[in-house]
This record gives structure tokens, C-alpha cells and sequence, in this order.
């Protein structure tokens, strides 16, 4: 290569060339620093150690989330001379690295995230009582798939479930777990809930679970979400989206479904209860409409019988007024030529006069006035 | 039971009109004779009826009281 004078161009194009056969991808792990994002597009940062800073350079999509500088972050990506810029390594995918950097990022995140309100109360929404399908997002050979659909079937029987089997760790669970939330969310008949879950595992298994994409695919489900990682210590960020979170795929199982047997004990409680409710409400018409009853006759009676006093007191007054009973007395009734009379006034000697009594009329003549 | 009630309300005001004339200053035996029958006979026919309708609603009450 001595003899042969190449243009900088040149130079920069065999170097590439070069760089792309002997080492097309490499990873490295570092200390981040210089972080800055361009125009909400361009990444730009450095990795170090004590004896070296690598200039690196990105979009954002390749980020997990949002970063520090200071933090550990293991990077994949093809080391590249830029004609014009000069040495970088082309981001393909970063992850933070170590315990201490995951938790630093998670609670970057989850800061971001709570921000935005994904985690808000309002925005849970209830799971039906008793779903007819279920989306199930879980890896197919694992614990978890076993111990949900047991209990599930333990609990309630018939319940229809689509499974979609994804990586539930390492660098493709994430994107394929949005894929099974995104195809569920655009069946043309929606399962009535969706449940995603896994088994407990270190904090970096469980990485996928607190994954920025993972967590909004959750936020966006038009479906209601159950998500449940087995674990102890931290709650995942897709658990604290979901509408609601269980501790264990067993525990997801118990919250989706009702038991049969509570149910059936609650459906003889309600219509023991709605037997009550009906025989009281009977019982109270029957007793307000027999006292109505009563009362009425009671009203009626009592009209009756204040006519029949008025009739006795009637009758008394009538005695008094019966002309025969004044006769009986010894009074006498005196009529001239048929009159009764009531005054002396124009009779003289001689006049005949009939005297009726109480059993009879004599005649009689007047001898003096 | 309104027709009832209104026969019965022609007799009260029959009777009322008889007890009237009683007491009025006017007195015909014959007449007085004629009314107070009349009034007897008017009394005796309200009693009958009351004690009819009595019995009619002694009667229903109980029949409904069974139920």
C-alpha cells in the first residue's frame, strides 16, 4: 500500500470497507459521557473507561430510555470513520448495564413516564367480571403459562384464550411483546382482557417488563390490561400502566376470573336475599291492604249506626207527636160541624159539639157559656 | 250503593218534611193522623233498610277477609 496515493476519500472508503469485514458489529460497555440528543433526533455521546473515550453516535429510537452521563451502558453497534467527522461507532441498540445503572434508568424513566400520566389512577379501567377471551402474552413453555391457565381452570371453565408466545427476556422480548399487545388491539372482535406475564427473575430478566416501548404498548391498549412478573422487591413500569397488576401469573389467574364456587355461593345468597325482598314487600302490601280493609268496614258500620240513632231519636220524637197518645192522656179533641175547634169564641147555648177521647167521640150539647 | 244511598236520602227528606209540618201551628186530626202513620211507615222502611245494608256489609267484609 506504500506506493499507492489515495485521496482522503478514498482512504475513508477502504477504511470502512475494512472496518465492515473485520468487525461489523461490535458491543462495548462503558461509562456514559457527553450525552446530548440533537434536534430531539441525533444522539451523540461517549463511552470511557480510565484509558479511553469512544465517540459514539444514534438516533433516538435506539435509546431505552431516557440516560445520564455517569451511567454503565452496554452498546451495540458498527464502528465507522466518517469522511468528515471522524471516528464513531453507529448505534444499533443500547441497554443500561449492571444493577446500578438498570435501576438509575428505570427510575429515569418511570420519573418520565409518571410525568406523562401514564401511571395515573383515572386511567385504570375495570376488567370485566367474567371475560369470555383472553389474550394471553407469555412464553408458552414456561411456569407462568402453566400456573395461570391451572389456576384459571381451577377457578372458572370455558374461557376462550389466544396465546401468543414471546421471548419474555433478552433483547427481543420487548418488541415482541408490543407486537403481541398491538396484534391483539387490532382483532376485529377485541379479547376482553389481555394479560401479559412472566415468572420472578433477576432485576435484568425483568428489564423487558419496565422497557419504555413495552410500557406504553400497555398505556395504549384499547383492551383492558392485566400485567403480572413474579418478583418480591421492584414493581415493573408495564405493571404500574397496566389497569391492574397481580403479584404472580397464578395471582393473574385468581384476579381475571371469579371462582365457580364463590359465584354460585353468591348467586343462592341473592335470591335467598331477593326471596326476602319480595315475601316482606307482600307481607306489607297484604298487611296495609287487610288495615284499609278493616277500616273501611269499620267506616261503613259506624255511618250505619249513626243513621239508626238518628231513626231511635226519631222515633221518640214521633211518640211525642202521635195525636193518639195526647188523646190517651185525657185530652179531647172538639169539633162543631166537623171543625176542630180552638177558641170558645162564637159557640152559644144550644150548639151541638162532638167530643172525640181515646176510644171514642160522644155528642153533646152546650147548656151554658 | 249510590242508587241506595239516594233512596235513602228520599226518605230522610220525606221524614224531615212529615216532622215539619208536625211542627207547625196547624193542626188537622186526620191529617196528623194520615202523616204520623206515614211518618211511622217511612221510619220503619229507613230502619229496614239500614239494617240491610248492615248486613250486606257484614256480609262482604267477611267474605273478603278470607283471602
Amino acid at each position: 500500500m506504500e506506493g499507492i496515493v489515495l485521496s482522503p476519500s478514498d482512504f475513508a472508503a477502504l477504511l470502512n470497507q475494512t472496518l465492515e469485514m473485520a468487525y461489523p458489529v461490535v458491543t462495548i460497555e462503558g461509562e456514559l459521557s457527553n450525552f446530548r440528543v440533537s434536534k430531539n433526533r441525533w444522539v451523540y455521546f461517549d463511552l470511557q473507561d480510565e484509558l479511553a473515550s469512544i465517540k459514539f453516535f444514534g438516533t433516538v429510537y435506539s435509546l431505552p430510555g431516557p440516560l445520564e452521563d455517569g451511567m454503565k451502558v452496554r452498546v451495540s453497534g458498527s464502528p465507522r470513520l466518517h469522511p468528515r467527522f471522524g471516528f464513531s461507532v453507529n448505534v444499533l441498540s443500547m441497554t443500561p448495564a449492571g444493577e446500578g445503572s438498570i435501576k438509575k434508568a428505570a427510575d429515569l424513566l418511570a420519573a418520565k413516564l409518571q410525568a406523562e400520566g401514564l401511571f395515573d389512577e383515572e386511567r385504570k379501567r375495570p376488567l370485566p367480571q367474567i371475560p369470555e377471551v383472553i389474550g394471553l402474552v407469555t412464553a408458552a413453555q414456561s411456569a407462568a403459562y402453566a400456573d395461570f391457565i391451572k389456576i384459571l381452570n381451577e377457578r372458572w371453565g370455558g374461557v376462550e384464550i389466544h396465546l401468543i408466545d414471546v421471548y419474555v427476556q433478552g433483547a427481543s422480548a420487548a418488541p415482541q411483546i408490543v407486537r403481541a399487545i398491538e396484534y391483539f388491539n387490532a382483532l376485529s372482535r377485541l379479547p376482553d382482557v389481555l394479560v401479559i406475564t412472566r415468572g420472578g427473575g433477576s432485576a435484568e430478566d425483568l428489564a423487558s417488563f419496565s422497557d419504555e416501548r413495552v410500557v406504553r404498548a400497555v398505556a395504549a391498549s384499547r383492551i383492558p390490561t392485566l400485567v403480572a412478573v413474579g418478583h418480591e422487591v421492584d414493581v415493573s413500569l408495564a405493571e404500574l400502566a397496566a389497569d391492574l397488576r397481580a403479584s404472580t401469573p397464578s395471582n393473574a389467574a385468581q384476579l381475571v376470573v371469579p371462582h365457580r364456587r364463590e359465584t354460585i355461593a353468591g348467586l343462592g345468597v341473592a335470591k335467598k336475599s331477593v326471596f326476602e325482598v319480595v315475601s316482606q314487600r307482600l307481607e306489607a302490601e297484604r298487611r296495609a291492604n287487610r288495615e284499609g280493609r278493616e277500616y273501611l268496614t269499620s267506616q261503613v258500620l259506624l255511618l250505619l249506626k249513626n243513621l239508626q240513632n238518628n231513626i231511635i231519636s226519631t222515633r221518640k220524637l214521633m211518640s211525642v207527636l202521635d195525636p193518639q197518645a195526647a188523646l190517651k192522656r185525657g185530652y179531647a179533641i172538639v169539633r162543631k160541624g166537623g171543625h176542630v175547634l180552638g177558641s170558645i169564641k162564637g159557640l152559644k147555648g144550644g150548639d151541638r159539639l162532638g167530643i172525640q177521647l181515646a176510644d171514642g167521640t160522644i155528642n153533646a150539647e152546650i147548656s151554658g157559656k | 250503593m249510590a242508587q241506595q244511598a239516594k233512596n235513602y236520602k228520599q226518605m230522610s227528606d220525606e221524614l224531615n218534611k212529615l216532622i215539619e209540618w208536625f211542627e207547625s201551628d196547624e193542626l188537622n186530626l186526620d191529617e196528623a193522623v194520615g202523616k204520623y202513620e206515614q211518618a211511622m211507615q217511612l221510619i220503619s222502611e229507613m230502619e229496614s233498610h239500614l239494617k240491610t245494608a248492615e248486613n250486606k256489609v257484614k256480609k262482604i267484609a267477611v267474605k273478603f277477609e278470607s283471602d
